[in-house]
């Protein structure tokens, strides 16, 4: 049995950093990002959000709605989690949840369903001349499905979480079923 | 609940003939607020039969419906019946199969019980308690 020197320990940790660094991004990179759409809304204190003013901070986004039973909890239980796992280093990045649904959800409603995940959360909406605007830009339909006069109706809505980096470019897209350690281990390495 | 296979159930001498549901729990949430109810349901029996309905005094409504995504869309589709083969199993799960409650009729927070009874073509039907958790 050999005993490993402390220079070839010492060695071996510094190959494991480094093939950590280069290891690949989850989820769908692309390969020459641009700077994300405008995202401007106003929040339910009446401030205005605008994505422009958040370089320097990783941004995660979800396109959703509050009555959502499945995919949005899920997505942002795991924005949650994720955040959990970053400690310290969680305060470099904002999770903001945009609801597409303007017909039920209020500034004061998508804030406090976002709130319900994590205390940082921003949760958004606008009028549905602010949202048609943001479904332009961001290159997405998104609604109604169902009989939008009753009141369970389903909302077709993006499927991913998108990130922008802390350049202001649209870096990733994450599918509903992301894990949180792969999330966690991502937002590591942009900030 | 303790699940078991159709042999563990043979071995130990159990009749296979029921329905059952093990590993439910619901998301918490609001009152007035929509959440899904997540679950595996088993049918121990030697007989098919169809998960027609679901109900739940919790809420204003209970449907099932299935989260699919198209293309780079989300959306959900009703479920009006769902096949459970004998001696298989159906999972609900997040971002698949689902029983919604619509206007919850309470809160449900973390360590809370809710109910929803799951009505099957055969006339049967099966009390789902689901425990309340936000994972």
């Amino acid at each position: 049995m050999s005993i490993a020197s402390p220079r070839r320990t010492l060695f071996l940790v510094a190959l494991c950093v480094a093939v950590a660094c280069d290891a690949p991004l989850h989820g769908t990179v692309r390969e020459r990002p641009a700077p994300a759409p405008p995202l401007v809304l106003t929040d339910a204190a009446g401030a205005p959000f605008d994505l422009a003013t958040e370089q320097g901070k990783v941004v995660l986004i979800y396109f959703g709605y509050t009555h959502c039973p499945d995919v949005c909890p899920t997505v942002l239980s795991t924005w949650a989690r994720a955040r959990r796992q970053l400690g310290t280093k969680a305060a470099g990045v904002r999770f903001v949840f945009v609801s597409v649904d303007a017909g039920r959800d209020t500034p004061t409603v998508a804030r406090a369903y976002a709130m319900q995940f994590d205390s940082s959360f921003v949760g958004l909406t606008g009028t549905e001349e602010a949202l048609g605007r943001i479904k332009r830009d961001w290159g997405f339909p998104a609604y109604p499905e169902g009989d939008p006069r009753t009141p369970d109706y389903g909302v077709v809505h993006p499927a991913s979480t998108y990130v922008v980096d802390r350049r202001g470019r649209l870096l990733l897209l994450y599918s509903p079923g992301v894990t949180v350690e792969d999330m966690a281990s991502d937002l590591r390495r942009l900030l | 609940m303790l699940a078991l296979t159709a042999c563990d159930r043979a071995a130990a001498g159990v009749a296979s003939s029921a329905l059952s549901v093990r590993a439910a729990w619901a998301r918490s949430a609001d009152s007035g607020a929509t959440t899904a109810v997540y679950f595996v349901l088993e049918n121990g029996s030697g007989v098919s039969d169809t998960l027609s309905g679901v109900s739940s005094g919790s809420a204003v409504s209970a449907t099932m419906h299935m989260s699919m995504q198209q293309g780079r869309m989300m959306q959900m589709a009703p479920v009006t019946s769902l096949p459970v083969p004998a001696e298989d199993s159906v999972s609900f799960q997040p971002l698949g199969a689902h029983v919604m409650l619509n206007g919850l009729t309470r809160a449900l927070v973390d360590g809370d019980t809710v109910l929803v009874t799951l009505h099957f073509v055969s006339g049967r039907a099966v009390e789902v308690r689901a425990g309340v958790r936000n994972p």
